[in-house]
């Protein structure tokens, strides 16, 4: 201890450390505070506003909804608890086929990315080293545009007479245009696009550091490809299989953009339902119910795919 | 020179009417223009323990994964047992290979290592369970079935890495570097279990090496192998007193090598001059296949050369000079001798007795001198 304030004292910025440390902040502490920090005010704080407002009753007025503590005449102070938004979304289908609704399409999004993700991140991490970030620049390449004009450029590729359907058509596939835009296919096709590189960057990172010598092992003791692919690369991938999966799924459910502009009328997601009760029907309470349930949502598979991945990695340990 | 009279059952290379097990044929492998292996052949025969010695890229390795259906044969064939390999993949050979890292799956336990190729075989359970278990008790592993391989020491991992490589009784074993990374003594132990575990179970081993040591001591037959080529194949004996060429006397233990011109060249014996390097001549008590006047080289090991005070009898192969260092390794000490040529060799005797007061030592001047059939005469 001795030792390492002698050490302190000799740095530049010794006198920082050393001023924290006299409030009782150690230098391990101070590092951990600014993230906490940021946490709190930026994510916990506002977290706590929501749920809050989610338990008040609408009104209209400035702020749309009715305070929560009151204090009465009687010198009493009253806290009025509404539970009617979170009831009013279980009683209304509309809230709930939501919710399953987006929970479906993410889940599907996220086999779908994993199927074409897997092949990618295995091409790639079995590719020459000397090409291997060059493939994975390209993996990165889309999102050096902004987000929202690949959505549009999606749109242009889908619509009626889009690119796809003038291909098709000159080529004599088809004679009607095919509709596309606004089908739960095109919000497939938009998220799966969207969010493959949160996929394919965890897969490789795992893929890359499996040892070719492991699967040469597995033929070498008679298993056919395939096989080699479920008892060996399978098992050892899954860490990457874990995280990509939630990178991909837990930002589908909430997705806004691509099923308002590629999605129909029939496709509807919860991040839709938010910002309908937000904006369009200024009901901020029920809005506020509506996020506070999808982060619970969110919060089971977080859970879940985090034990599993625990599990993993005490496996690999 | 005697050799010792064995049944040719037990070295089948010596029959020449013996079938191999393993023929490679003009077997060439290019990685782009790299020759990794050219054009080689070798026959190997049932039993043996056959240990293919070079150094780093002289294609050794490539071989062995060759054989294991790993690496594709760009020109001439593999058979084994008959079969020719070539459109055989790795997972229907009749080959197992233990790896140079082991490659155990870090997500099996050791039982479940061991039972992999099993499973594939797809051999009912309670026989999985009866292999898996005989090869534990095989290995010495009862205690460490249900452990994890991080969880176990070096030579626990090659020992599963041998148990799941034995485990589908295979006509043939790989073995790429059994031993390499295992500390010294417990190479020692494992090199004599593995020719045990070999003989009981009457395979044949294929091993790859670069230790000359292990090699000398596991192998039936060693191929030594330069730039994708066999330099020399032999039984150990062979190869140490025999070898064919410096490449061979050099890469197999530590040797001294004289050049000289031939001066006499009789059938029973031929005569070297070599003051430029031995500041003697060599006498050498056979005959050899060479020319008057040829250059060649000639090879004697530490071992068989003596250091005298007084110069012994003799007109040849006695050498002098002086000894610039003596290295004491307990078993034996290797006098390092700059002779009077300026031609810098070892020679070594072994410490018979626990103390010598007239021991030869620094500084002191010597004559070595060596029998007439102690080296061998290379032409290359």
């Amino acid at each position: 201890m001795n030792a390492g304030r002698d050490r302190t004292a000799r740095r530049p910025w010794g006198f920082l450390s050393g001023g924290l440390r006299r409030v009782g902040i150690s230098g391990h502490a101070a590092v951990l505070l600014a993230p906490t920090l940021w946490l709190a005010i930026f994510f916990i704080l506002p977290l706590l506003i929501v749920f809050k407002i989610s338990l008040s009753a609408f009104a209209l007025g400035r702020p749309p909804y009715l305070p929560m503590f009151e204090w009465a005449a009687d010198e009493s102070l009253s806290i009025t608890l509404h539970f009617s938004n979170f009831l009013f979304l279980l009683r209304d289908t509309l809230y709930v086929n939501a919710y399953i609704n987006s929970l479906r399409i993410a889940a599907i999004s996220t086999i779908i990315s994993l199927l074409i993700a897997f092949p990618m991140a295995w091409y790639i991490a079995r590719s020459d080293e000397k090409y291997r970030n060059l493939l994975l620049m390209l993996v990165i390449l889309p999102f050096w545009t902004s987000f929202l004009l690949r959505v549009y450029a999606w749109m242009g590729f889908l619509s009626r007479n889009g690119i796809i359907n003038n291909i098709l058509m000159a080529l004599g596939i088809t004679d009607q245009p095919l509709t596309m835009l606004q089908t739960e296919g095109a919000v497939f096709v938009g998220i799966v696009y969207t969010y493959l590189p949160f996929m394919v960057l965890p897969l490789y990172t795992t893929l890359v550091k499996l040892d070719q010598s492991l699967i040469e092992a597995s033929a070498d003791l008679g298993a056919r490809p395939f096989t080699t692919f479920r008892t060996v690369i399978l098992p050892l991938s899954m860490p990457g299989v874990i995280a990509g999966s939630m990178l991909v799924f837990i930002p589908a459910i909430g997705e806004f953009v691509i099923p308002a502009l590629l999605g129909g009328a029939e496709t509807l997601m919860i991040g839709r339902v938010l910002w309908d009760e937000f904006f369009a029907n200024r009901d901020w309470p029920v809005a506020s119910a509506v996020a506070i349930v999808m982060l619970v949502i969110l919060l089971i598979p977080i859970l879940l795919l985090n034990s599993a991945q625990n599990a993993v990695v005490e496996k690999d340990a | 020179m005697k050799k010792p009279q064995i049944a040719a059952d037990t070295r089948p290379w010596r029959d020449l009417d013996a079938k191999p097990f393993v023929r490679i044929r003009n077997v060439t492998k290019t990685f782009g223009e790299v020759y990794a292996v050219d054009d080689l052949s070798l026959d190997i025969y049932k039993g043996e323990l056959f240990c293919l010695l070079g150094g780093s890229g002289s294609g050794k390795s490539t071989l062995l994964r060759m054989l294991a259906g790993f690496e594709t044969v760009t020109a001439g064939s593999i058979e084994i047992d008959g079969q020719d390999m070539a459109q055989v993949p790795a997972y229907q050979r009749p080959v197992n290979m233990m790896f140079q890292s082991y490659a155990l799956f870090p997500h099996m336990t050791v039982e479940n290592n061991i039972a992999y190729g099993l499973k594939r075989e797809g051999l009912p359970r309670d026989e999985i369970a009866d292999r898996v278990a005989e090869l534990l008790k095989l290995t010495r592993l009862e205690n460490f079935a249900r452990r994890k391989p991080h969880q176990l020491s070096g030579g626990q991992r090659q020992r599963v890495a041998l148990a799941r490589a034995l485990a589908k009784r295979p006509k043939l074993l790989l073995l790429d570097e059994p031993l390499g990374a295992l500390d010294k003594k417990l190479r020692e132990e494992t090199q004599y279990e593995l020719v045990k575990i070999q003989e009981t179970l009457g395979l044949t081993f294929v091993v790859v090496t670069h230790d000359q040591e292990e090699a000398m001591s596991l192998a039936t037959r060693i191929g030594v192998m330069r730039d994708g080529k066999i330099a020399q194949i032999g039984e150990p004996q062979e190869i140490y007193e025999f070898p064919n060429s410096r490449f061979v006397a050099d890469f197999i233990g530590s040797v001294n090598i004289f050049e000289g011109v031939v001066t006499e060249d009789e059938d029973d014996h031929i005569r070297i001059d070599s003051s430029s390097e031995a500041g003697c001549d060599i006498y050498v008590s056979h005959g050899v296949d060479c020319a008057p006047e040829q250059i060649l080289w000639y090879a004697i090991r530490p071992e068989k050369m003596t250091l005298s005070r007084e110069r012994p009898d003799g007109d040849a192969n006695i050498a002098h000079g002086l000894v610039q260092d003596v290295a004491y390794l307990g078993d034996m000490s290797v006098f390092r001798i700059m002779l009077d040529s300026g031609k810098r060799i070892h020679v070594t005797r072994t410490n018979a007795s626990r103390y010598d007061e007239d021991a030869i030592s620094w500084d002191e001047k010597v004559y070595v001198s060596w029998a007439s059939d102690a080296g061998a005469v290379l032409v290359a």
